[in-house]
C-alpha cells in the first residue's frame, strides 16, 4: 500500500527522519515504534502529506491514487495532536469530519450512531464535545479516523488516554479492521498490544531504522530469542554471571528471581553449565522475549541503527 | 460537483451554521428592543422630572429691578432683605433650588445644592435681561438690534447638480456603518474560529483531509456569510424602525430612500461583498500566525481593516477632493468610500468598474496570500511565523 524510500526530513539541524525506507503491504498492522522524537511523528505526517519530504519518495499504491494525487478520501488519520470542536455536537462533528474525507452525510451519521453505540456514548450524540470525559473524547476522534472506511489508516498513538479496558476494546476494533481488508499502520508506546495486533514492526529512532520485521525476526535478529528465569537457594555468585561469555546480561528481579539473557549464538548446555556454577538452582523456566523487553533492550543504549 | 468546491462548501455550512445561530440574532433583536424600551421610558421620566420650575431665591438684584424678573421657566422669590445665612439653610432643607446674587451688570453668581441642568436657561435669561439694558444705555433701538443681528441667507448650488442634504449623508453614514459592522463581525470570528481550532489541535486531522487553501476558502466564505448575513438583518431592521420613526414623526423618509437608486444598489452590494471578502482574507491569513491569542503581538495587525472604514468618514466632509477621489478606486478603501461618495456626489462611470475590477483581483490575491500563510502557520506550535516571512508568502502568492 505504501513504500517509504530514502526519505529524509530535516528540521534546523535537527536530522528528524533519515534516510528511511520501508514498505507497508496490504491488509497489515504494520506498527511503527521508538522513542520519544525518534521521528514517528514525523514519518506519519510525511504520509498524511501534512509535510514533504526534503528527499526521497513516498509512493503510495495505485489503490490510493487519483491519477498522480493521493485520494485523501482513502485515507485515515488519527493525528497524535488531538483536539475535537468542543463546542458543537458530538455527532455533528463526526458527520462534519467524515463529509470532509468525501462521505455522504446521511451514510456517516448512520455509521457514527453505530459506532457511538458500540462505544456506549449513542445516548449523548447531540451533547457538546465538551461534556464528554477525555477517555470518551478519545473514542469520538477514533471514531472519525475510520468512519470513511479508509483503505488505509494511520494511528498515531491510538491507545493513549484510554485506560486497559478500552485499550484492549480499541486492539480489538483494530484487529476487526484489518480483517475487513483495512491497512492499518500505528505508532504506539504500549508494547504489549502492539505485539498482540501487529502483523509486522519497524522500530526507528534518530530517524533511522534500527530493527523490523515479524515478531519473530525480530526477536531472532535482536536478543536470540532466549531468555531464563532462575531462582536460587542462598548465595549466588554475582561476579560469575556477569562475567562470564555465555550470558548476555543478568538482572535480579524485585521477586528474587534472576532474568538471564544468553549470548547469540550460545546452545543451552555451555549457558546452564555456568548458571549450575553460580549458586544451588531452587527453579528454573524459560520465557519468550517480549518486545517491551526487546524495545528496552534495543534503546536503552542509545540504539544505533541496523545498516 | 467536485470534490473540491464540495469540500469548500462543507467548510462553509460548517463555519456558519457553527456561529450563526438564527435564535440568538431573535434574542438579540428583543433584547436591543428591551434595552431601547427601557432607554425611552428612562428618557421620559427624566424629561418630565426636569419640567418641575425651579424655584430661586434672589439675594441681590445689582443694577436690575425685581419686576423684570418674570419668566415661565424659573420662579424667582424675592429674598433681598434676608441674610444669606437664612437662605442658605433654605437652599441646604431643600426649600429652595438656587440663590442668585447678581453683583454688577456683567457678572452674578448662583449657589445650589450640586450641578443642576437648569443653570444654561437661567445664564440666557440673564443675557436678556442685560442685552435689554444695554440697549437703554446705549440708546439703541430694538428693532434696529435685530436688524443688525440677521444673518445673510446663502444659497448652495452644486455644478454635479445633486445637492448633498441631510439625508445624502445620513444614507452614506449607514453604508459606511454596514461595512464597519461586518469588518468587526469578520474581526471576532477569524479570530475566534482560527486560533481556537489551533489552541484545541485540530488542524492536523482537517489538513490532513482536505487542502489547506480549501480550507480557509470554506472559512471566508462562511465568515463573510455570517457578516453579510447580520448586516442585511440589521440593514432591515433599521429601516423598518426609520420608516415607523418617521412615519410618526413627518420626516421626509421618502427622500431618503429615493436617493438609493438600482444602479447604486448593485455597485454597493458588489463592492460590500467583495470588499467583506477582502477582509475576511487578510483576517484569516493574519490569525492563522497567532500561536496564543493572549500574548501574541499579531492580534492587533487584525485592527488593521478598520482604518480604511475611517478614512471613508471624511468622505462625507469632502466627496470630490482629490484623495478621497483617489480613495474611492483604491482597492484597500474602496468598499467603504465608493458607496458614499456615489450617494453624496455624482462618480464617472468608470469609477466604479476600476473600483471593482481592483477589489476583486486584492482579494483573490489576499485569498491566495492567506491559503500560503494558512497552510504554514496553522501547523507551527510555540512560535509564530515573522514578518518578513509572511512577506514572502505574500510574493509567492
Amino acid at each position: 500500500m505504501l513504500a517509504f524510500e530514502s526519505v529524509v526530513k530535516q528540521f534546523g539541524k535537527v536530522r528528524a527522519v533519515d534516510d528511511l525506507s520501508f514498505e507497508v503491504g496490504k491488509g497489515e498492522i504494520f506498527a511503527l515504534l521508538g522513542p520519544n522524537g525518534a521521528g514517528k511523528t514525523s514519518t506519519v505526517r510525511m504520509i498524511m502529506q501534512i509535510m514533504a519530504p526534503d528527499s526521497g519518495s513516498i509512493t503510495f499504491h495505485p489503490s490510493l491514487r487519483i491519477g498522480e494525487k493521493v485520494d485523501r478520501t482513502k485515507l485515515g488519520y488519527l493525528p497524535e495532536e488531538r483536539g475535537l470542536y468542543q463546542d458543537t455536537p458530538i455527532l455533528k462533528t463526526l458527520v462534519y469530519l467524515a463529509t470532509l474525507r468525501g462521505l455522504d452525510a446521511s451514510v456517516a451519521a448512520s455509521r457514527a450512531s453505530g459506532w457511538l453505540e458500540r462505544f456506549g456514548i449513542l445516548d449523548r450524540k447531540n451533547e457538546k464535545v465538551s461534556t464528554l470525559s477525555k477517555g470518551n473524547q478519545q473514542k469520538v476522534q477514533f471514531i472519525a479516523s475510520i468512519l470513511h472506511q479508509p483503505d488505509f489508516a494511520i494511528l498515531d498513538e491510538p491507545f493513549s488516554g484510554f485506560d486497559p479496558l478500552n485499550q484492549e476494546r480499541i486492539s480489538d476494533v483494530i484487529r476487526e479492521l484489518r480483517d475487513g481488508g483495512m491497512t492499518i499502520l500505528l505508532s504506539a508506546h504500549q508494547m504489549q498490544l502492539v505485539e498482540n495486533i501487529a502483523d509486522r514492526v519497524l522500530m526507528i529512532n534518530h530517524g533511522k531504522e534500527m530493527i523490523s520485521g515479524t515478531l519473530n525476526e525480530i526477536r531472532k535478529s535482536t536478543i536470540s530469542g532466549q531468555k531464563l528465569m532462575i531462582t536460587y537457594h542462598g548465595e549466588v555468585n554475582e561476579e560469575l554471571l556477569q562475567q562470564s561469555d555465555d550470558v548476555r546480561s543478568s538482572t535480579l528481579t524485585a521477586d528474587g528471581e534472576w532474568e538471564i539473557y544468553l549470548s547469540e549464538n550460545d546452545s543451552l548446555n555451555e549457558a546452564l553449565q555456568v548458571l549450575l556454577k553460580a549458586g544451588s538452582v531452587a527453579s528454573l523456566r524459560t520465557t519468550e522475549v517480549n518486545l517491551h523487553e526487546i524495545f528496552i533492550e534495543s534503546f536503552k543504549e542509545g540504539g544505533t541503527a541496523h545498516e | 460537483m467536485n470534490k473540491s468546491l464540495k469540500d469548500v462548501w462543507n467548510v462553509t455550512k460548517w463555519e456558519f451554521t457553527r456561529f450563526f445561530k438564527w435564535q440568538d440574532m431573535i434574542k438579540g433583536t428583543l433584547f436591543m428592543l428591551g434595552f431601547a424600551l427601557i432607554g425611552g421610558l428612562f428618557g421620559y421620566w427624566v424629561a418630565t422630572d426636569t419640567i418641575t420650575i425651579p424655584e430661586i431665591a434672589v439675594h441681590e438684584y445689582g443694577s436690575f429691578s425685581k419686576e423684570e424678573f418674570q419668566s415661565e421657566t424659573f420662579r424667582f422669590i424675592d429674598r433681598s432683605g434676608e441674610p444669606m445665612d437664612v437662605l442658605a439653610e433654605d437652599l441646604a432643607a431643600g426649600e429652595l433650588d438656587g440663590i442668585l446674587t447678581i453683583a454688577t451688570t456683567d457678572s452674578a453668581a448662583i449657589r445650589m445644592q450640586s450641578e443642576r441642568g437648569w443653570v444654561g436657561s437661567l445664564r440666557g435669561f440673564l443675557s436678556e435681561l442685560r442685552t435689554e439694558q444695554k440697549l437703554q444705555e446705549f440708546h439703541i433701538d430694538p428693532s434696529v438690534y435685530s436688524e443688525i443681528e440677521e444673518r445673510i441667507v446663502l444659497h448652495t448650488g452644486f455644478e454635479s447638480g445633486s445637492a448633498s442634504s441631510s439625508a445624502d449623508k445620513w444614507v452614506a453614514g449607514i453604508a459606511i456603518f454596514l461595512v464597519l459592522t461586518a469588518v468587526f463581525i469578520g474581526f471576532g470570528y477569524q479570530f475566534t474560529t482560527i486560533t481556537g481550532e489551533k489552541q484545541m489541535r485540530i488542524t492536523e486531522q482537517v489538513v490532513s483531509a482536505i487542502h489547506p487553501q480549501t480550507w480557509i476558502d470554506g472559512k471566508i466564505l462562511g465568515i463573510s456569510g455570517i457578516g453579510l448575513t447580520y448586516v442585511l438583518y440589521y440593514g432591515a431592521l433599521g429601516i423598518l424602525s426609520t420608516a415607523a420613526l418617521v412615519h410618526y414623526a413627518g420626516a421626509p423618509f421618502g427622500q431618503a430612500l429615493a436617493l438609493i437608486s438600482p444602479g447604486l444598489l448593485v455597485v454597493f452590494l458588489l463592492l460590500f461583498v467583495l470588499g467583506v471578502l477582502m477582509i475576511n482574507s487578510f483576517l484569516a491569513g493574519m490569525a492563522a500566525t497567532i500561536d496564543d491569542p493572549n500574548t501574541s503581538q499579531k492580534a492587533g495587525w487584525m485592527m488593521l481593516p478598520i482604518f480604511p472604514v475611517v478614512f471613508s468618514i471624511f468622505t462625507i466632509f469632502n466627496p470630490d477632493g482629490f484623495a478621497i477621489k483617489l480613495l474611492g478606486i483604491f482597492p484597500l478603501t474602496s468598499y467603504a468610500v465608493l458607496p458614499a461618495r456615489m450617494v453624496l456626489t455624482q462618480v464617472a462611470w468608470w469609477e466604479p468598474v476600476v473600483a471593482l475590477i481592483l477589489l476583486a483581483a486584492t482579494a483573490w490575491l489576499f485569498r491566495k496570500w492567506a491559503g500560503k500563510i494558512f497552510a504554514t502557520g496553522m501547523m507551527m506550535y510555540g512560535k509564530e511565523p515573522t514578518f518578513k516571512e509572511m512577506i514572502y508568502w505574500f510574493r509567492k502568492s
